[in-house]
């Protein structure tokens, strides 16, 4: 089907996607540093220091989304939310698996379902034509969230999924980050508190 | 013990079948330096790492500082520092980040960082490196580098773990001595090591590991001459030893057993050595039997090993941890 109108624009539509996705695969690259610190042994000195596990997860979360927003530039703002929830999740994921191979196949996957069925690549008329299931978890997308905060912050306002702007995704976002955050401490603080990586 | 800074009971830690620490019980008094002694796979360093919260504990628990290590470990990670076995460094830093960022989580203000990362780089030998990549130095300097984070900490309790290994005579002596002074300046130090004659150095206090259980503890000269027969005494004559003297040597009480090496040579096992000496001397000399040499030696904390153990360190080490059967 070829929508003449989204011709005009998807070019732009496909770079802010493509600006997400970097900004999610980057975010996402704090779950390989927890690897390669514990491969390293960094890990046991980290968990030695007078921090809390809770602080040093926060320390983590937001570490990564300062490199993060650093490699991709001073974009929005909306780029620590996405950040916070990126780490947030990759961060559970990493300490949750005890295997770097598992971590990988288990991200690949994931990242394969969260940016298809988000409105990152495609706007929401496409997903609808294949699913309306499909469309229906692209609304509840983080992923979602961030492109149409973006499109919306650089003025690309056609075909975008959330309504109203800028409330819904940046409360989307903000739930999500906090949900993440506070699963990431407190899977963290299970599985590493006493060495339950090794 | 109300002088204990840490106390274990029945500290057990299993991974699998593989049993690393056995119920060990212990109690390290404030101000003392511990060794933890035993050869590789002892369990010594899994001690420390439940000590320092890094592990929990299967069974059993700890008190270090007077906090709970399962139910307080944060509080117990603001009294301690740890000089891991293996560097543990972020290796894309140079010296100077590191320790700086260290003494900056510990919570040094910017002036004392300062002095202190300076005063340990350059007593260290380390001066000279503090710009290069950590990844970049040799693996003695990288180990020097773990052991500055807990001098320039200064904690209240410093967990070392082989602080020597991979280090040059030179630097080992400096070391000690570092280790020395940071004792007297008040903290109290787990040395875990499996260097005999550094423990016996070093430590106040000596419990010997095998298999993830403790042995014996105590001070290194008590577990010395808890050994029957384990110092000894080699007496060159000047003339052939006489039958009669030999029965008086073997009368003594602390006598265990004397061996003729040769018609004018003998050696005696004994205890308390430096005691009995001057007695065997007065026997020869009223014997008319001129001592031509003598030479005293006592066991060293290989010989301890070896008396509880069954084992020398090489052949426990060997041996390999403790498996539970299925």
């Amino acid at each position: 089907m070829v929508v003449p109108e989204l011709a005009d624009v998807y070019f732009e539509y496909y770079v802010a996607g493509v600006v997400i996705m970097m900004l999610y695969s980057t975010s996402v690259f704090i779950g390989y540093d927890i690897f390669e610190e514990a491969e390293h042994g960094v890990f046991e000195y980290l968990l030695s220091l007078p921090v809390s596990r809770r602080e040093l997860v926060l320390g983590r979360s937001i570490g990564g989304g300062i490199r993060s927003f650093i490699f991709i530039g001073p974009i929005v703002a909306i780029t620590l939310f996405v950040i916070g929830l990126a780490t947030g999740m990759s961060i559970t994921i990493a300490v949750g698996l005890k295997s770097g191979d598992r971590f990988d196949i288990l991200m690949g996957v994931l990242n394969a379902f969260i940016i298809r069925l988000s409105t990152t690549m495609y706007p929401q008329v496409f997903v609808q034509d294949a699913s309306q299931l499909y469309a229906a978890l692209t609304t509840i997308n983080p992923v979602t969230f961030a492109s149409d905060l973006f499109r919306w912050g650089v003025g690309i306002e056609k075909y975008l999924t959330i309504a109203p702007m800028p409330l819904a995704p940046i409360l989307g976002l903000t739930a999500f980050f906090f949900a993440f955050t506070f699963v990431g401490v407190t899977v963290y603080e299970k599985r590493l508190e006493g060495g339950g990586w090794q | 013990m109300s002088d204990s800074i840490i106390s274990t009971m029945d500290l057990t830690k299993r991974f699998e079948d593989l049993v690393a620490v056995d119920h060990l019980n212990l109690n390290i008094e404030d101000g003392e330096i511990f060794g933890l002694l035993g050869p590789n796979g002892a369990g010594k360093t899994t001690t420390v790492l439940m000590l320092t919260t890094v592990i929990k504990p299967t069974e059993g628990n700890a008190v270090v500082g007077g906090f709970d290590v399962k139910r307080q470990p944060d509080d117990v990670r603001r009294l301690i520092g740890i000089c891991f076995q293996e560097p543990k460094i972020l290796w894309v830093s140079n010296s100077w980040d590191v320790l700086n960022w260290h003494a900056k989580v510990c919570g040094l203000s910017t002036q004392e960082r300062k002095t202190r990362v300076k005063d340990v780089l350059e007593s260290l030998n380390m001066w000279s490196h503090r710009q290069k990549k950590v990844h970049g130095l040799s693996g003695g300097m990288r180990k020097r580098i773990e052991i500055a984070k807990v001098l320039i900490q200064r904690p209240k309790i410093a967990f070392i773990d082989e602080p020597t290994a991979q280090i040059d005579v030179i630097g080992k002596h400096k070391i000690w001595n570092m280790i020395r002074e940071l004792r007297d300046a008040g903290s109290t130090i787990i040395l875990a090591t499996n260097e005999l004659y550094e423990a016996d150095i070093l430590s106040d206090r000596v419990a010997i590991m095998h298999k993830g259980r403790l042995m014996v503890c105590d001070t290194p000269k008590t577990l010395k001459d808890s050994i029957p027969g384990g110092d000894s005494v080699e007496i060159q004559l000047e003339k052939e030893v006489t039958k009669n003297v030999l029965e008086k040597l073997k009368a003594f009480h602390e006598v265990v057993d004397v061996v003729n090496i040769d018609p004018n040579r003998l050696r005696a096992y004994l205890n308390n050595v430096e005691e009995v000496v001057p007695d065997i001397m007065k026997l020869f000399l009223r014997s008319r039997m001129p001592v031509k040499s003598i030479h005293v030696s006592e066991p060293s904390l290989d010989d301890v090993f070896v008396h509880y153990t069954g084992l020398t360190i090489e052949a426990a080490e060997q041996e390999g941890p403790a498996r539970r059967h299925k």
